[in-house]
């Protein structure tokens, strides 16, 4: 055993003319959720169907659980797709059934399994149900239970949420999180809060590359702390530029009459503010550095770097 | 064999939930034979068919109709997968692609098979079958063509939706291609008294076979005049095995995003 459930070194994937993944480098370690950030076509899918067995690479090596991908590695690994795979004119007891099966949990065990897990995400009583009533929420929670019920030591998550409320997202999360499976999460999302929330690692992947990767705080420690929003009304292109000048402050964002000022210490930029401009501040609002401040600094930086 | 007998039994399920997809593969040649064969019975007298009347004569090809539907319906549901999904979780199983499709195809193949029978066994009462190699051997015969011929058209219908992109595609295909064989089968009219181009074709035909051999099973008083249980079955064994491997042949493929 390696130690760590996924590693990728140097893979490449090209479809046609276009690079889904290029020389990318990723080890992913046991246990925990680890989270695959990117905006869409960055190569996130691309690289979880790899895992999954689902498209070869190119070129470059990958371990799942210090294997080659395969199909029969794909009895310790399941996949939760972005899409719902339950066929609505089954019964949910029927689909459990039917998906336990291919992943050969014995009938036993499945009836077992199928009614604690059932239980833990709050479908206990829909059991008997069609899936195609269930709700949006509810057909998600059935993805996550259909996908732990042969307690699989990976577990691919393609942007689970998308497309549920706040309520049915904590509750999948809450579930998911506090189940006792030793299992490890590998979350692709373009989701930022989200995996700021649930990731005790992340990896930024941009054009097909791991741009930054580590703990969601240690890719917040180099970044200014705060950040300080203000509304001006009648403020000289003078006084703006004085604001720009103030030492501890970092690039300044303007969206109309409002200005973002990154800041290391926000109780000691305010008062300057006021100072520089004391007629002209409408409101202000401090903010603390999020995981999508630490994505966009990563990213940007990557893509200055490359247009030079 | 366990993930395709999964399989098979969920698509078994689906069908059996399906009631719109089971009668009507069924109530529409049941509808032929009924209507059509009356009515040419009564209103034509045809007196030169060896079936004695119309409605017997229409037995056969009633019979191989419903297979025709019932294939033809069974492989929508690989659409009816991939709509829902379902396809890509099936291909992130433990299991070769090939096996789940073997899985599929062996519940489009038992309920043609069924649904066939259920034809026969309907019709059977209300004409005067002649069986001439007695009932038990007879039906027999008649299961042993019954499944060849769902064979031959559960590995048809499987090769073209795993080539075909839109399901309204492949019905169009469908139609296109076993209706014309379906008419020069002589299912519906003998293919003895035809144009010689036409009995060309009705004889390169593999339903033609499917037909003889039904004919043979029930109505026939003896062999004369027909193809022959010998050829009808080497035809049709040698067509269902070949056609039904190239069905498997090609194994679905289906992009992360479901397309």
């Amino acid at each position: 055993m390696t130690g760590f459930a996924v590693r990728a070194e140097n893979v490449s994937r090209r479809y046609g003319q276009r690079t889904a993944l290029d020389g990318f480098t990723l080890e992913v370690p046991q246990g925990g959720v680890f989270g695959l950030l990117g905006p869409n076509g960055s190569g996130k899918s691309t690289f979880i169907a790899m895992l999954a067995a689902m498209q070869p690479a190119d070129s470059g090596t990958i371990e799942v659980l210090g294997k080659a991908p395969s199909r029969e590695l794909l009895r310790r690994v399941a996949t939760v797709f972005q899409e719902n795979t339950a066929d609505p004119l089954m019964k949910v007891s029927d689909y459990l059934r039917f998906s336990g099966r291919l992943f050969g949990v014995a009938p036993a065990e499945l009836r077992v399994r199928s009614f604690q897990l059932l239980e833990r995400f709050g479908l206990g009583t829909r059991a008997n149900d069609s899936v195609a009533s269930l709700s949006g929420g509810m057909r998600r929670r059935l993805e996550v239970v259909r996908a732990l019920l042969h307690q699989p030591e990976l577990l691919l998550l393609d942007e689970p949420t998308t497309g549920i409320d706040a309520e049915e997202r904590s509750v999948l999360w809450r579930e998911l999180l506090d189940g006792s499976e030793a299992t490890t999460v590998l979350l692709a999302t373009n989701d930022l809060a989200e995996a700021d929330a649930v990731c005790q690692n992340v990896a930024f992947i941009q054009s097909g590359k791991v741009v930054a990767s580590g703990a969601p705080a240690a890719l917040k420690a180099g970044l200014r702390r705060e950040s300080v929003r203000i509304t001006l009304t009648g403020a000289s292109p003078e006084q703006i530029a004085s604001i720009a000048s103030i030492p501890g402050t970092g690039e300044i964002a303007h969206d109309g009459n409002s200005l973002t000022i990154p800041t290391d210490d926000a109780s000691m930029l305010v008062p300057k503010l006021f100072a520089l401009v004391p007629a002209a501040i409408r409101s202000v609002t401090i903010a603390t550095a999020s995981l999508e401040d630490a994505y966009f600094q990563h990213v940007r930086r990557r893509t200055e770097g490359t247009s030079k | 064999m366990s993930a395709a007998l999964t399989l098979a039994r969920r698509d078994l399920m689906t069908v059996v939930r399906s009631r719109s997809q089971l009668y009507s593969s069924m109530l529409t040649p049941l509808l032929f034979l009924v209507l059509l064969g009356n009515g040419v019975s009564k209103g034509l007298q045809p007196s030169n068919l060896s079936a004695g009347n119309f409605t017997a004569y229409l037995v056969a090809g009633t019979v191989v109709m419903t297979s025709v539907f019932s294939s033809t319906f069974s492989s929508a549901s690989y659409y009816r997968d991939r709509d829902s999904g379902m396809l890509r979780l099936l291909l992130s199983t433990p299991h070769a692609p090939r096996t789940l499709l073997f899985g599929k195809s062996l519940a489009a193949l038992v309920i043609g098979v069924i649904q066939a029978l259920i034809v026969l066994l309907v019709a059977a009462p209300f004409v005067d079958f002649e069986w001439q190699h007695g009932v038990p051997a007879g039906i027999g015969i008649a299961l042993a063509a019954v499944v060849l011929v769902n064979l031959m058209l559960t590995g048809l219908a499987q090769a073209l939706a795993s080539r075909i992109q839109t399901m309204q595609g492949f019905h169009l295909l469908m139609n296109l291609a076993l209706f014309p064989l379906l008419f020069f089968s002589g299912a519906f009219f003998p293919i003895d008294d035809l144009p010689t181009w036409l009995r060309v074709l009705a004889f390169v035909n593999p339903l033609t076979y499917a037909v003889d051999a039904l004919e043979l099973a029930t109505y026939a008083g003896n062999d004369d005049g027909f193809i022959g249980l010998g050829i009808d079955f080497a035809v049709l064994g040698a067509l269902a095995v070949a056609v039904y491997v190239a069905g498997l042949a090609r194994v679905p493929k289906v992009t992360w995003s479901g397309e």
